[in-house]
C-alpha cells in the first residue's frame, strides 16, 4: 500500500477530501483486540461513532481502493437508513469505476437501497437484470437471483 | 494540494474530526516492519 496505492495522487485527493485517515500498527492495543485484527493490511470504514461498516483485508491497487472506500461510505449510510446518501455514493462508484471489483456489490446494494426507501420491489429486479447483463459470474448476481421473479 | 496522506494516529482525535467534519474514518491497520 505504501509503495503503490497511498502515493497515488487520486487516492491522496479522495481520502483527504472524503475521509478521516487513521493509521495504527497491527499490534496497537486496545484497537487490535477491539477490531479482532488478524492480518495486514486491514482497512476498516468507521462512522463518526466508531462503528464498523466495512473491512477489507489485503492489498488494493488505487483503481480498487477508491471504489472500495466509496462502497464503505455507502454502507455506512445504508446501515443508518440514510438511503439517499447511500445511493449518491453508490452512483458515484458505478459512474467512476464500473469495471472495478466493487461494482457488482454496489449494484446489489443500490437495488436494496431503492427497495427499502420506496417499498417498491422494482429496484431489486432491476439490480438483478443489470448484474446478469454486466457481471453474470459475480457472486452478487447469484445473491440477486431470486429477484428475477419480482 | 497535499502530496501525501496526513494520517491521524489516535482514535479519539479521528473520532472528533469525523464528527466535526461529517466524514467516515478510514482505519488502516498496518505492519510498520
Amino acid at each position: 500500500m505504501d509503495a503503490v496505492t497511498y502515493p497515488n495522487e487520486g487516492v491522496i485527493e479522495f481520502i483527504q477530501k472524503n475521509m478521516i485517515p487513521l493509521r495504527v500498527a497491527y499490534d496497537a492495543q486496545p484497537l487490535a483486540t477491539d477490531f479482532n485484527l488478524k492480518w495486514t493490511p486491514t482497512l476498516i470504514t468507521l462512522d463518526a461513532d466508531g462503528k464498523e461498516h466495512q473491512r477489507t483485508v489485503g492489498f488494493l491497487p488505487p483503481e480498487e481502493l477508491i471504489p472500495s472506500l466509496l462502497l464503505g461510505i455507502a454502507k455506512s449510510y445504508f446501515d443508518r437508513e440514510r438511503f439517499g446518501e447511500a445511493l449518491a455514493a453508490l452512483d458515484k462508484l458505478l459512474k467512476g469505476y464500473p469495471k472495478g471489483d466493487s461494482a457488482p456489490e454496489a449494484i446489489y446494494l443500490r437495488g436494496v437501497c431503492g427497495y427499502k426507501s420506496t417499498h417498491n420491489p422494482k429496484p431489486l429486479k432491476e439490480a438483478y437484470e443489470q448484474l446478469q447483463a454486466k457481471y453474470p459470474s459475480s457472486e452478487w448476481t447469484k445473491r440477486a437471483y431470486p429477484y428475477r421473479l419480482l | 494540494m497535499v502530496k501525501t496522506i496526513i494520517w491521524e494516529t489516535k482514535m479519539d482525535v479521528a473520532l472528533a474530526r469525523a464528527k466535526a467534519e461529517n466524514k467516515n474514518i478510514l482505519l488502516d491497520f498496518f505492519n510498520p516492519g
